[in-house]
């Protein structure tokens, strides 16, 4: 079934080469492959010409390439990430990665339960040993030798290593997979790790969000289709293309910001009026994701333009940055009365025997 | 060991006042433009801030941690005895304690009371300017500073009161005011002894001279030894007790004033039993409550007045508006004032026993420059001081410049301008 | 290098560190000090303390640093008090009424207050940007200001300055990414908070000190401080 190529499986299935060309050009846009050179051959102006040759690239690409089998990994995952990819509003480009490559083990998706589906996915590691995608969602737990996710009696590390090793590329998709997420969370009860925490010898994609951003995820999957290669990644292993500037950076309520125009409550005036919400604990400076410019739901909005601070949730350890509501300029933890305490009872102690010295020096 | 008598000088007189004032200096070096001695000279080693260095050195070497740990790096070498010797020029040759540069300080340090400190240690570790020292010996043995005996002054008395044509109050027992004179004005302006009594006789004051307690003039305070300073103040305390005095009036000292009233009760530790009182204080407040009459612009006869603030009467002291008060009675329209003036006023450049240091005639000849320039800038020919050892550096100061410019103390103008 | 990570280290452990050691330090300079004894004044006052410690601190906080020019000593060096001032004035409304400031106070003190407006705010950063520049000059050139400085002076001046300008670089997004910029900032005030014990920048606390023992002796003698 993974013979035919991408657009003969698309036009079986009813798509028309307008529609065709169309998600290719959705796919562009989404993978930021703006920057390919100008082609020379074209009547029209090189900025012009550059975006219309692209398009054509992919569709070339799609056109002949086979389609490629996708397993789809489940650990310490609420499941999140997917269903924002299956409810995303950008349905072409979503069928298009989703149902048109064959994902052929998923466990939340699939029909199929038990140990036909485990051997299924047995069959297809070894018919594509080095061709397939791995996808993980969700963290890995170490604890207890990996006794808190199971999936037929085997550790989900084991479960990982042995579906990484005949993988083509990894993309973890959420801050679960990427980083640990909220399993990781302080106190960390079961030694959650992220995947390329542990799949150390291996270059991870990480797609890190909570949910990760679903043309994220399909982007760079369309990407590793169409170049057969992996996109250009930051010192985190994100594509570049959708981590590359921070949410600040690209955010509609930037310029409140620039003007120090701040929401204080949720519900004061400055909230009416759309000001910044950094002081409402807006994470969104120090938070590189594609949020405030693809945004959510096809593009209809996102958290900060909804009037709630981002979390910072494609960041390592988000979970444990300081209170979400509190401004990120805040120090991370507030000293204990105690501390103080402890700290200005040295100070009295030392400069208390100090002066006592020093009064006696006096004397002498 | 110099350095060491020097530096255990400095740990004792450390206590929490000058400790938390040396803490606040954050070393910005603006109280080098309040320095008379740093303008005239453009030394930096003048800057009011530098000659607290020693006391600054070994409040933190011998009582801070990190004074400690810069001595143990050796970012900072412990005092030597060759310091000593380097800082009694900047502290005594460079500095008249007149305490300008407290008024600049942004911290608001009381720098002079440091200098002072330091003082004493130099002076403890035997390194203060060979003049004062011998000085302080002459006033401990006779008296006076400069050698001024008892019957010296019973003389001087004693001529007085031939020329006043009655005899004047001497260790007149139960008087109301002891009249406390210095050996400046015998050497220097003895009517002014004259014009006081004139003034003390017209507002009817039961008042006496002493010859135990002759000179307010005290050695121990300028040079910064506090055992002399007690001994020559106690000699004042006690005559003041014996006679049952209420008042001790100062004729024209100014660090005597101050000894007195702000640094004898401490010595003492208790408050004094009289009252202390400057007579440029007395002569305003007398004017001011009608006791005594001036005859109006007596002294506007073409002359023009100016009035110098001395360092220890008129900042230290507060004795700002009464002078004023009376010097405007007298000459009017023709009193100009320098500037600038008041607290803010420049010292003479001869005070905190300068003159008593022949070394440093060329450092508070040229400070005197600036005072020079004022005088001009003012306009006046006659300089009003209230200010025994202000009025013997201005005249010296005149001559040295070669001016015809004249000085005089206020209790002179007034006592000729008495309206019987 | 993962700058989140050591972001959240600069502003998590090592600022708390740093916090409790500037505390223990500064409490241990107050006691030291203050403690050392302090003799009664037995003279008589002329005039009134009290009332001379209130005309002193009106002074010192309200009028001097905001019309330097009617004391006398300013016009000697107007640039040194103008420089000196713009730093102070620039470095209390970014610390205090600077929105991310206050929020820093806010997360310690449980309450926080009205800020201005980033640009106004802005603006006095640069200009106390500039009079820490104008005073290191100043410093280097003038010649009682070279013999009062040692290496304590020139690394107390560096340590204020680099967290004023870090925190410029990263208001303003410039060269660095931000959380890079965030912590070298961060890691700059950690270090001047374990510095300011041991230094003279804590001048801020004897202030008060000098200040009031002003406002006695002058009062006292019934003399404006």
């Amino acid at each position: 079934m993974a013979e035919k190529s991408v657009y003969e499986h698309l036009k079986s299935e009813g798509v028309s080469r307008r529609e065709f060309l169309k998600a290719c050009g959705v796919l562009v846009g989404a993978m930021g492959m703006n920057k390919l050179p100008p082609v020379a051959d074209s009547n029209l102006p090189p900025h012009l010409a550059r975006g219309a040759k692209v398009i054509y690239q992919v569709a070339e690409a799609l056109e002949n390439k086979p389609r490629v089998p996708v397993i789809w990994l489940e650990f310490q995952d609420c499941a999140g990430c997917s269903e924002a990819l299956t409810r995303s509003q950008s349905p072409t480009l979503v069928d298009l990665v989703l149902k048109q490559i064959s994902i052929e083990y998923h466990e939340t998706l699939t029909a199929a339960a038990g140990h036909q589906t485990e051997a299924n996915k047995q069959a297809i590691m070894e018919q594509y040993r080095g061709q397939y995608l791995l996808v993980v969602e969700g963290s890995i737990p170490l604890g207890a030798d990996g006794a808190y996710c199971t999936v037929g009696g085997r550790s989900a590390e084991d479960i990982l290593r042995e579906a990484a090793d005949g993988a083509a590329a990894i993309i973890a998709t959420g801050n679960c997979a990427a980083f640990g997420g909220l399993p990781m969370a302080n106190p960390n009860p079961t030694d959650a790790k992220g995947v390329m925490d542990i799949l150390t010898d291996k270059t991870v994609v990480n797609i890190p969000g909570c949910p990760a951003i679903p043309e994220a995820t399909t982007g760079t999957i369309a990407h590793f289709l169409v170049f057969g290669t992996l996109p250009e990644l930051d010192d985190l292993n994100r594509p570049k293309t959708f981590y590359g500037v921070t949410v600040h950076d690209r955010c509609l309520r930037r310029p409140f910001y620039e003007a120090g125009k701040f929401a204080k409550s949720f519900d004061d005036e400055g909230a009416k009026k759309g000001w910044c919400l950094y002081k409402l604990g807006c994470k969104g400076p120090t938070t590189y994701n594609a949020c405030a410019s693809i945004k959510w739901d096809g593009g209809t909005s996102f958290p900060i333009q909804s009037g709630h601070p981002c979390l910072g949730c494609s960041e390592p350890g988000f979970w444990d940055g300081g209170g979400f509501y509190q401004g990120q300029s805040a120090p991370l933890q507030r000293p204990a009365i105690g501390a103080v305490g402890a700290a200005t009872a040295v100070g009295v102690v030392v400069g208390a025997g100090m002066a006592a010295a020093n009064k006696a020096q006096k004397k002498g | 060991m110099q350095a060491e008598t020097a530096i255990n000088l400095f740990v004792k007189k450390t206590g929490g006042w000058v400790a938390s004032q040396l803490e606040a200096c954050t070393r910005c070096g603006l109280c080098a433009t309040a320095c008379h001695y740093y303008e005239a000279t453009g030394k930096p080693e003048f800057a009011p801030v530098w000659k607290v260095e020693l006391l600054r050195r070994a409040y933190e070497q011998r009582f801070t941690l990190v004074g400690k740990a810069k001595v143990a790096m050796g970012i900072e070498k412990p005092i030597s005895d060759d310091d000593i010797k380097e800082w009694s020029v900047y502290d005594f040759h460079g500095c008249s304690m007149c305490n300008k540069c407290s008024f600049v300080c942004p911290m608001g340090i009381d720098i002079a009371s440091l200098i002072g400190a330091v003082r004493a240690g130099i002076t403890a570790a035997g390194e203060a300017p060979a003049g004062l020292v011998k000085k302080t010996e002459v006033q401990l043995a006779t008296g006076s500073p400069n050698g001024a005996t008892r019957e010296d002054y019973a003389a001087w008395f004693a001529r007085t009161s031939k020329e006043m044509g009655k005899e004047l109050p001497v260790d007149k027992k139960g008087a109301h005011t002891l009249l406390l004179l210095t050996n400046l004005e015998i050497a220097g302006f003895p009517n002014n002894l004259v014009a006081i009594a004139k003034i003390l006789d017209a507002a009817k004051i039961d008042w006496t001279l002493s010859l135990e307690a002759r000179d307010a003039f005290n050695m121990g305070t300028i040079i910064g030894n506090g055992k002399a300073m007690k001994q020559l103040a106690d000699k004042v305390y006690n005559t003041a007790v014996d006679l049952g005095v209420k008042r001790v009036l100062v004729s024209c000292c100014g660090h005597g004033y101050t000894t007195l009233r702000d640094k004898l009760p401490n010595v003492m530790g208790k408050p004094l039993p009289f009252e202390v009182q400057h007579i440029a204080e007395l002569m305003g407040v007398l004017v001011r409550d009608g006791k005594i009459k001036l005859q109006e612009g007596y002294f506007a006869n073409g002359h023009t007045y100016t009035f110098h603030d001395s360092c220890k009467i008129q900042r230290a002291g507060g004795i700002m508006d009464e002078p004023r008060l009376v010097l405007r009675q007298l000459a009017g329209d023709s009193f100009h004032e320098m500037l600038p003036n008041r607290k803010e006023a420049i010292c003479c450049g001869g005070g905190g026993g300068l003159r008593a240091i022949p070394e440093a005639y060329d450092i508070r000849m040229a400070a005197f420059g600036l005072k020079v320039d004022q005088i001009k800038k003012a306009g006046a020919d006659t300089v009003v001081t209230t200010c025994s050892n202000c009025r013997l550096q201005f005249k010296e100061g005149f001559e040295h410049y070669k001016l015809d410019t004249q000085v005089t103390g206020l209790a002179e103008l007034m006592s000729q301008a008495i309206v019987e | 290098m993962d700058w989140n990570a050591f972001l959240a280290f600069t502003r998590g452990p090592l600022f708390y560190a740093s916090l409790l050691i500037f505390i223990a330090g500064m409490v241990y300079r107050l006691v030291q000090v203050a403690m050392l004894g302090w003799d009664k004044d037995q003279s008589v006052a002329r005039g009134s303390k009290a009332g001379g410690v209130v005309k002193s601190f009106l002074k010192g906080i309200l009028i001097l640093p905001f019309i330097p020019w009617i004391k006398g000593a300013f016009q000697k060096r107007p640039i040194m008090y103008i420089a000196g001032g713009l730093f102070h004035l620039g470095l209390f409304t970014v610390i205090f009424l600077g929105t991310p400031h206050m929020l820093v106070w806010k997360s310690l003190l449980g309450f926080g207050w009205p800020t201005l407006a980033l640009p106004f705010v802005d603006w006095l950063a640069v200009a106390a940007i500039i009079g820490m520049l104008v005073l290191i000059v100043y410093r280097r050139t003038d010649a009682v200001l070279r013999l009062l400085s040692g290496p304590a002076e020139y690394l107390n001046w560096l340590f204020v300055f680099l967290p004023m300008i870090s925190g410029y670089i990263m208001t303003h997004h410039l060269f660095f990414r931000y959380e890079v910029a965030y912590s070298l900032h961060m890691l700059s005030v950690d270090w001047m908070l374990i510095w300011i014990p041991f230094s003279r920048i804590s001048h801020f606390m004897f202030y008060f000190f000098s200040r009031t023992i002003r406002g006695v002796e002058w009062g006292k003698r019934a003399v404006t401080p």
